[in-house]
């Protein structure tokens, strides 16, 4: 298993545009630069400035989808050039396969977090926004933490999806469904689905947040969960009939 | 000759199933915005209001869906010849690339119009079922203007993307997560009155009558979505002379 996942991150090397989209982890640093600036001015709390660069939409939208494409890109990667075969041959257990893309997934995630917590801190801090402290840098480095390896999970039904098919056409589109769906669940149900749920176990003690429906830890963790078996049973029966 | 580019360009999408992918994704933006319509606001539901449906559906969809769907249509139509290999052939016919990759944006344009129509359709059907007498021909007509509208600017918005993937042939990653962030930006642009004026995606609500401008802000739209046409033409004809 170890193997697999050296081999998958050897594969990635080559790839130059899963490391170009590492840029989209500093869209909303950049976007609470400017939003700082023509409406707050100087002198903001770190923990409300992290909200807007790091925990919103970065967890809400620009993670899951940038996840849900990389998804995608690793499985159509081996499709495309007709690899799977060859390593059926050798053969390669299927959920080894699986899971091995699903660390790839994992590992892009923290790190895609690691770089929005980072550009985070750099933009508040040249600009002047807010005051370096290690307290604020140490909770927002763990709130990142959180989301990075949650959202990853709350992915894994887009993998599933990715691996059940060919083609690239129906897991992007999917992607862009399925993140807006959690998006927009978020105001009605949050235990429905993944990246709702998500966003109820990282948000809940976050300063400033209010939620219009009753806060049920478990039941969130039990939603991901849900979903994340489901998937890996759907993608295991799906790698099975592709021989 | 551009007939029968168009023409066929029409049957290798009849035979893909990306136009009943983006008619499922476009029935399922109807479906998220209704859930939302559960929302409680005041003791009253926003899906009870004759219209809400109708004006949340475009305004979600186009910050967050429709705008990648469009530019994945749109550079699979073109990115799929260097992929299955078909772009040789069409060079020993010969086939002049410019006019065969204009025939796809022109399918792509009318694919654009079709999704929003399409969407409106749902949101109106809806809004029928649920509450037919308080809607008015005026409500209705208004929205179908500003669906139409949508359809055509978010095109001309997102044309130099598709131009670009043209250009880069392997590219149909890139046309979707620059469309992706490109609309979605738009949300931020729409908080600042200048930049809601000239950030394309955002002028096309000024033009829509979405969003309440005045003939200024309308004419600035009109302008900045010319240069977005003119700006992807210039990137497919500085292609044709690189390929010749």
């Amino acid at each position: 298993m170890l193997k697999l996942i050296q081999v998958e991150f050897l594969k990635l090397r080559r790839r130059k545009f899963i490391w170009l989209m590492l840029l989209a982890a500093l869209f909303m640093p950049l976007a609470a630069v400017f939003y700082f600036s023509s409406v707050k001015g100087t002198g903001v709390d770190p923990i409300m400035f992290y909200k807007w660069t790091a925990f919103s939409y970065t967890p809400w939208i620009i993670l899951p989808v940038v996840l849900g494409m990389l998804c995608t890109m690793l499985m159509y990667n081996e499709n495309q050039y007709d690899m799977l075969k060859q390593l059926w041959i050798v053969p390669v257990n299927k959920m080894a396969y699986f899971f091995s893309k699903f660390a790839v997934v994992l590992v892009y995630s923290i790190c895609f977090m690691l770089v929005t917590a980072t550009a985070s801190i750099l933009t508040g801090v040249l600009s002047g926004y807010i005051p370096f402290d290690s307290e604020s840098v140490l909770y927002l480095l763990r709130k990142c933490m959180e989301i990075s390896l949650l959202t990853a999970f709350a992915v894994l039904p887009v993998l599933a999806v990715a691996a059940a098919q060919k083609g690239y056409i129906l897991p992007v589109c999917l992607t862009l469904i399925y993140t807006f769906l959690g998006f927009i669940l978020l105001m009605v149900n949050m235990y429905l689905h993944p990246l709702s749920s998500m966003t109820a176990i990282v948000m809940y003690d976050i300063p400033g947040v209010v939620f219009d429906q009753p806060l049920n830890i478990p039941a969130a963790f039990l939603c991901i969960g849900v979903w994340a078996a489901a998937s890996a049973v759907l993608a295991n029966v799906a790698l099975v009939r592709r021989k | 000759m551009m007939k029968d580019l168009l023409w066929a360009e029409s049957q290798k999408l009849h035979r893909s199933k990306i136009l009943w992918i983006a008619g499922f994704a476009t029935v399922m933006v109807g479906l998220i915005v209704f859930a939302q319509g559960q929302f409680t606001f005041y003791d009253r539901r926003y899906i009870d209001g004759a219209g809400w449906f109708m004006t949340a559906a475009q305004s979600l969809a186009t910050f967050y869906v429709l705008p990648a769907v469009i530019s994945l249509l749109g550079s699979y139509m073109i990115c799929r010849e260097e992929q299955e290999d078909t772009l040789k052939s069409l060079r020993l016919i010969p086939v002049d690339e410019v006019k065969l990759t204009l025939a796809k944006m022109i399918l792509a344009f009318v694919f654009s119009v079709l999704i929003y129509l399409l969407l409106f359709a749902i949101t109106f059907l809806v809004e029928a079922v649920l509450h037919l007498e308080a809607l008015s021909v005026g409500l209705v007509l208004e929205n179908l203007k500003i669906y139409f509208l949508d359809g055509v600017g978010v095109f001309f918005a997102i044309s130099p993307i598709i131009a670009l993937v043209a250009r880069m042939k392997k590219g149909y990653w890139l046309a979707l997560v620059f469309a992706e962030i490109y609309s979605f930006a738009g949300l931020f642009a729409s908080m600042s009155q200048q930049l809601k004026t000239v950030y394309p995606m955002t002028a096309v609500f000024n033009i829509s009558g979405y969003y309440n401008a005045n003939m200024f802000q309308v004419l600035i739209g009109v302008v900045i979505l010319m240069v977005c046409v003119i700006l992807s033409l210039l990137i497919l004809k500085g292609w044709n002379r690189k390929t010749k």
